[in-house]
């Protein structure tokens, strides 16, 4: 799924007064990439994501296509994944039940519990199908948020800071997680994070928003070799310069 | 015998003590002659007095009457604030020219208007009913709006993101979110419902336990009163009770982690 | 379709479409904001509509419902009769002192309940139980054992009032901060001056919010204990009024409680604002 945007603004009013967050974003996502959004806080990263994701409008400029189509609304084999996992899940249903839900009412019984039980695998979360999701850690629910996304077998997927408020180890090991499913999938990702490490491990470009309003200050490509290891990626000295590349563009110290 | 253990120490021993001692004094001030307010009969007397009226079927057959009443009264409630509740909820022009007349009329407590019923409709069951209706709408309305229009944002950009058809989102988001809420109204309307149910009775209804309250009182049988106060209370009691384990059971929430030893 | 988004207040679902929602500014949620604001006063229409048309075309002398000009008249006659002012006065009055008796009946109970250790769980039942009791089955036992005059309407009121101050206070008893109470300690404060220094002053906001909880109450309940009873107050007017059939004084004396409670209400707010004003408007 290939995605172009084009001359992307927003623009919100509180109390009477116009503020432009995004200013004239323009940029790409090719088929089956993975691109990590990155820029200091305030930025418009996630808004820029929810834009992309259909669930906020840009000013009347603006062209955003997947594929081709214009988006208006949240774009066909699309799935958006939410930074407060605990939110986004219902908490009157069980796992297997909120991974079913993007689902009901658009395949077969069959099918849905088919992908609801492949979802539920990929992610080792088959055994927890019938808790509710108050009972299982943060990780595990982001998990199943996750599961919920992959049944749907999206062509892109849209993840806003996902592993932001998880433990280190939680975080390695769904970061493991999402390569191998991008890798199966060949989904086109976009990835909204403020860790440098994350952003550079997991991508294939980095793409930095900077000023106020925003634009695409910088784009660094990140041709580290796949697939890639927690431990020995890190260690080799293209991912080191890489990761001193994209943390001075964010500092504004690169020339 | 371990349940019966168990079931020991879930009954709160200290609490039961103490209403057992407090009833105590009260039967041996009246004896001993020590307070002696002209009416005021002992516990054994109400007791006694009790016994009789359970087992003529007189203390049934107010109950039930009162309780029916309640109970249909209260259904039809929920099912009016409910139904406006999830349209003000949702339509915000509906709720704009609205909810000011309902705030405003929400000010009127409905005891005012039990004077008005008995106006409109005499002393009737028709009266009694009518009365629960429009009390107990009011918390079912207001805490279905409030439910509906405060379901978590997170929740409503899942519904989006979903494109879930309005119907489907109203269904599997909105409603279930807005649940916790609505049942706080329901509970509200329940024991309003109750309340409201024997003020009808004692102003003008020829039965239920309001009425034989005041027959009671009228015929000067303070026994009796005292008997159907209690009973009253208790029906008050159980009604919250046997609420809350249905609404326990229909919505499961996280329980409270339970430190050893507590 | 794209346009300039607005953030939206509470709810992004209209009913037209479900339309993509804008972020919302960051403004904390249900701190007293929602709630104290009232909402658009284009929603009076439903019911000015309402009045209006009762006034067109109900008759005048209906006995059931007769139009709201007549409720002016109505009142007008209680008034030269003598018999609207002292009926409000005699209201207000056992209002006010139900309310003062509940709340230092209410705030003694909450302090024992919610500082002594086991008193909450001995005394817990029989509280329960009485605070299920209905106060209009109350009211023929007051009569009973009191008789009927002003006394007995207080006692009932108290009855009823007490309960959201007790818990309430119990409340604020429990969320009292233990290091307060060290430093208290540490200081080596006479407990005099502990409880005069410390804790009541810890302690006036939360009972404070159950008078505010329990004012409503007490007026409604005095309204029923007057209706109830036909002793001296607005409750007992609105009964003899129903009684001789006279709609219009009903509906009119109606009007007045609701204004008295809508005045009452605001009093009790403006009075916690007033003392408390450093405290999240609950």
């Amino acid at each position: 799924m290939a995605c172009r945007c084009r001359r992307v603004s927003v623009e919100f009013e509180s109390t009477g007064t116009r503020r432009r967050i995004l200013e004239g974003v323009t940029f790409d996502l090719f088929e089956g990439e993975f691109v990590a959004i990155m820029g200091r806080s305030g930025t418009g990263k996630t808004t820029l994501l929810r834009v992309l994701g259909g669930l906020l409008d840009a000013t009347p400029d603006a062209t955003i296509t997947f594929n081709g189509q214009p988006v208006d609304g949240p774009p066909e084999g699309v799935v958006f994944v939410f930074q407060n996992y605990a939110a986004s899940l219902l908490p009157w249903r069980t796992v297997d039940r909120n991974v079913a839900l993007g689902l009901e009412g658009r395949e077969s019984r069959n099918e849905i519990e088919s992908r609801v039980a492949e979802a539920l695998a990929m992610v080792g979360l088959s055994d927890r199908a019938k808790d509710h999701p108050w009972q299982l850690s943060g990780g595990m629910q982001q998990r199943v948020q996750l599961a919920r996304s992959l049944a749907m077998r999206p062509c892109g997927l849209l993840m806003d800071e996902p592993f932001g408020s998880l433990d280190a180890m939680t975080k390695a090991s769904l970061q493991d997680e999402l390569q191998r499913v991008h890798q199966r999938t060949g989904a086109t990702v976009a990835f909204v994070t403020h860790d440098i490490d994350e952003a550079v491990f997991l991508s294939d470009r980095v793409l930095i928003l900077e000023g106020a309003p925003a634009t695409i200050g910088h784009e660094i490509p990140v041709d580290l070799p796949r697939p890639r290891d927690q431990l020995t990626t890190k260690e080799t000295p293209e991912f080191l310069q890489l990761r001193r590349r994209v943390y001075d563009a964010l500092l504004g110290t690169d020339g | 015998m371990g349940s019966a253990r168990v079931l020991l120490r879930r009954v709160n021993g200290p609490g039961v003590l103490t209403m057992l001692v407090l009833l105590g004094l009260w039967e041996a001030l009246i004896r001993f002659g020590a307070i002696d307010f002209q009416n005021l009969p002992a516990p054994s007397a109400v007791a006694a007095r009790s016994v009789d009226l359970v087992l003529s079927g007189e203390l049934a057959g107010n109950v039930v009457h009162t309780l029916r009443v309640t109970l249909i009264g209260w259904t039809a409630a929920s099912a009016v604030g409910i139904a406006l509740g999830v349209l003000l909820g949702l339509w915000r022009p509906a709720w704009r020219w609205s909810m000011a007349s309902i705030e405003v009329l929400r000010a009127v407590p409905p005891v005012a208007l039990v004077p008005v019923a008995v106006l409109l409709f005499g002393f009737s069951v028709r009266m009694e009913l009518l009365l629960i209706v429009y009390a107990g709408a009011w918390p079912v309305l207001i805490n279905t709006i409030d439910g509906v229009r405060h379901v978590r944002t997170e929740l409503l950009d899942v519904a989006t993101m979903l494109r879930l058809s309005k119907l489907a989102a109203l269904r599997k988001i909105v409603l279930p979110a807005a649940m916790p809420a609505i049942a706080v109204g329901l509970r509200l309307a329940l024991s309003l419902a109750l309340v409201l149910a024997v003020v009808a009775e004692m102003v003008g209804n020829p039965r239920g336990v309001g009425n034989a309250l005041i027959a009671a009182q009228q015929a000067l049988q303070p026994e009796e009163m005292f008997a159907y106060v209690f009973t009253i209370g208790l029906l008050g009691i159980g009604l919250n009770a046997v609420f809350r384990s249905v609404a326990a059971r229909a919505l499961p929430t996280p329980a409270p982690v339970r430190r050893r030893g507590r | 379709m794209t346009t300039v988004p607005v953030p939206v207040t509470e709810d992004a679902t209209g009913f037209g479409e479900v339309r993509p929602s804008a972020p919302r500014p960051r403004r904390r949620r249900g701190r007293g904001g929602d709630a104290a604001l009232f909402p658009p006063l284009r929603g009076l229409l439903p019911l000015v509509g309402l009045m209006a048309v009762w006034e067109l075309t109900a008759p005048d002398h209906s006995p059931y419902f007769p139009p709201p000009s007549t409720w002016g008249e109505g009142l007008a006659d209680l008034w030269r009769d003598g018999a609207l002012l002292p009926a409000a006065l005699a209201t207000l009055g056992t209002f006010v002192v139900g309310l003062g008796v509940a709340t230092a009946l209410g705030a003694l109970l909450g302090l024992l309940v919610g500082a002594v250790p086991g008193a909450d769980k001995a005394l817990g039942p029989t509280l329960e139980y009485a605070r299920a009791m209905p106060p209009a089955a109350v009211v023929p036992l007051a009569t009973l054992l009191i008789g009927y005059d002003g006394t007995m309407k207080v006692a009932v009121v108290t009855s009823a009032a007490v309960w959201p101050i007790l818990l309430n206070t119990r409340a604020g008893v429990r969320q009292l901060d233990p290091v307060m109470l060290d430093m208290a300690r540490s200081l080596r404060l006479s407990p005099v001056d502990r409880g005069r220094k410390v804790f009541l002053p810890a302690l006036l906001p939360s009972i404070f919010l159950g008078v505010r909880v329990a004012a409503p109450v007490a007026l409604v309940i005095t309204l029923l204990v007057e209706i109830l009873t036909q002793v001296r107050g607005l409750g007992a007017l609105i009964a003899l009024s129903q009684r001789n059939y006279q709609a219009a004084r009903v509906y009119g004396l109606i009007l007045v409680c609701g204004l008295l409670s809508l005045v009452t209400n605001a009093v009790v707010t403006a009075l916690q604002t007033y003392l408390f004003p450093s405290r999240a408007d609950g």
